[in-house]
């Protein structure tokens, strides 16, 4: 892989997906502009890519590089400054919600008044789901989440692991094809953050959605995506692109012992350092 | 080692056994001990009524001198104990809960939409710095000397404790909640129902406890200034026989409804918001 800048880099990604799968989300020339107090700044700047079926990528760079703006806009939740998202080739309508994509935050937004059961059923509850079908799917869930015996406890009550895999299920339970995630583990400790990736491993070897996961941790990036988008510090364009093709299924500890993990860590992180060295001299 | 509960309850009972002591024969006893001049006038039973006679009252008032003659009493005397106490609870009970309905529902819809606010804003605020004790004379002349002028001036009180709690909670809404339950498919009324209200009830309650002490004080003025029935018009009645120990047993009873009103809103809060940390029951 070489650092090739924006332009040529999206071609070269295009002609290589052609043949491989469909492509769910197609993100064109995206910029997007912020008003501040002391003027305008550019925080994602002409940014490219596509996701395609069934891909794992992650977007990762240096915070406040605008990764987390671009998952946004590619969610409907941030109006765009400039240029197209296309979700099945239906452009992105800020404001409008798309089924087939799901969410997963970064902060915790279970809601505290709900208990487990009743957060991760709140899709399918507003949805009218009739309520012994919903009993027996959010049952389910809250066993893949390794939840069993918490169904009844409030958010509160758990702790951030818990809750993070109880706020995955509540996204996963409306069984998206598409999933946009925000750091979601970015809260949770070293431990934590490996059992996350087991859970999360799990699902998606099993599932196989098509995932755009933002975050700024290399280790993760490389332990989960088939794919790693690179941003520059700010304004975030995009700095290169990486595959990650250790073989699946992955195990999140062993993973990390082997030369190819090493090997491919040492290269992005030349890369993702010297973005990290850019942010620091702002 | 001393059980802590036990000793806490100790000094509870020995502090009201003292009162008591004092408050009954406190005069007495520093008349015959000290000069004229040091006897503590605050001590005096006419002012200050004690125990003694404040309990004969509410036998008296209470129609319960003679358990025989309870019905034909209560119901010969127009604003007995029994009929002030219900007329008081009842009124206080429908101001409170008229303001509260009210002062969520105007909260509510202004703390949701921008335009409403910026529109009424500066009248609620106007509004609010009335004092509104001032306006139950008003009140009075327009819904007479019954009970609708009472649980309107409840009503004046409680909604504005009320509504402003309420406002905050819903602009205090947690923006992430809102946009996740709109990626899961919510619609405005839905979010409204399932995120809004639900967060902004941990406000709403906490304006409620005092909003309720509110109610209770603002039907009273409401009986000072005019009424034919009620607590609040027992005190003025026994103002005008110069009966501190009457004054005193509707004292103690208001003490009991306002107790029983906050109860009776610390339970419903602490089932409604038994998600929070406080209000989590000891197991």
């Amino acid at each position: 892989m070489t650092s090739a800048p924006g332009t040529s880099l999206a071609v070269a990604r295009e002609t290589k997906n052609k043949v491989t799968a469909r492509k769910r989300i197609a993100v064109q020339g995206l910029i997007k502009r912020f008003n501040t107090g002391r003027g305008e700044f550019v925080a994602v700047d002409r940014v490219s890519f596509e996701v395609c079926q069934g891909e794992f990528v992650a977007l990762l760079g240096p915070s406040g590089c605008g990764k987390s703006t671009i998952l946004n806009m590619v969610a409907g939740l941030l109006p765009r400054s400039d240029g197209r998202i296309l979700i099945d080739d239906d452009v992105v309508e800020t404001g409008r919600v798309n089924p087939k994509v799901g969410y997963v935050f970064q902060r915790d937004t279970l809601f505290p008044w709900r208990t487990v059961e009743h957060n991760i059923g709140y899709g399918l509850e507003i949805a009218g789901m009739p309520k012994a079908e919903r009993a027996t799917r959010v049952a389910d869930a809250i066993d893949k989440a390794g939840l069993t015996g918490f169904a009844q406890s409030f958010p509160r009550m758990l702790s951030g692991g818990m809750r993070q895999r109880a706020a995955l299920m509540r996204t996963l339970i409306l069984e998206p094809e598409i999933l946009l995630m925000d750091e979601p583990f970015g809260a949770l400790d070293t431990h934590t953050k490996l059992e996350m990736h087991k859970t999360l491993l799990d699902i998606w070897e099993r599932e196989r959605q098509t995932v755009l996961f933002v975050t700024h941790d290399l280790g993760e990036a490389l332990t989960l995506a088939s794919r790693i988008i690179l941003l520059s510090a700010r304004p975030g364009r995009l700095k290169d692109d990486f595959d990650v093709s250790f073989p699946r299924p992955r195990d999140p500890v062993d993973l990390r012992e082997t030369a190819e993990f090493g090997r491919l860590y040492s290269h992005i992180w030349h890369s993702l350092g010297e973005e990290f060295r850019r942010t620091k001299a702002d | 080692m001393l059980n802590h509960r036990s000793v806490i309850l100790f000094w509870q009972l020995a502090i009201l056994v003292l009162l008591l002591l004092v408050w009954q024969w406190g005069f007495e006893w520093s008349k015959a001990l000290l000069p004229k001049a040091y006897v503590p006038k605050i001590l005096d039973p006419y002012f200050v009524a004690k125990p003694s006679l404040i309990w004969q009252s509410f036998l008296r008032l209470g129609c319960l001198n003679d358990p025989g003659e309870f019905l034909t009493c209560v119901q010969s005397t127009d604003n007995n104990l029994w009929t002030a106490t219900l007329v008081t609870l009842k009124n206080t009970w429908w101001g409170f809960l008229f303001g509260s309905t009210t002062g969520v529902i105007v909260g509510l819809v202004l703390g949701r939409s921008d335009f409403l606010s910026g529109v009424f804003g500066p009248y609620i605020i106007a509004f609010n710095s009335i004092p509104r004790i001032a306006l139950v004379p008003l009140v009075i002349l327009i819904f007479g000397l019954g009970d609708w002028s009472k649980v309107a001036t409840a009503w004046l009180v409680v909604f504005f404790v009320v509504f402003f709690n309420t406002f905050e909670g819903a602009r205090a809404v947690d923006r992430d909640q809102i946009a996740a339950a709109r990626l899961m498919g919510a619609k405005e009324f839905t979010i409204l129902r399932t995120v809004v209200i639900p967060s902004a009830l941990a406000w709403v309650f906490a304006s409620l406890l005092p909003a309720v002490s509110f109610a209770l004080i603002g039907v009273i003025v409401g009986e000072f200034i005019g009424a034919e029935r009620g607590l609040g018009k027992l005190i003025i009645e026994a103002e005008g026989r110069a009966n501190a120990s009457e004054m005193m047993v509707a004292i103690f009873i208001m003490m009991f409804v306002g107790i029983l009103l906050a109860l009776v809103v610390r339970s419903l809060q602490s089932y409604l918001l038994r998600w929070q940390p406080q209000f989590e029951r000891s197991e």
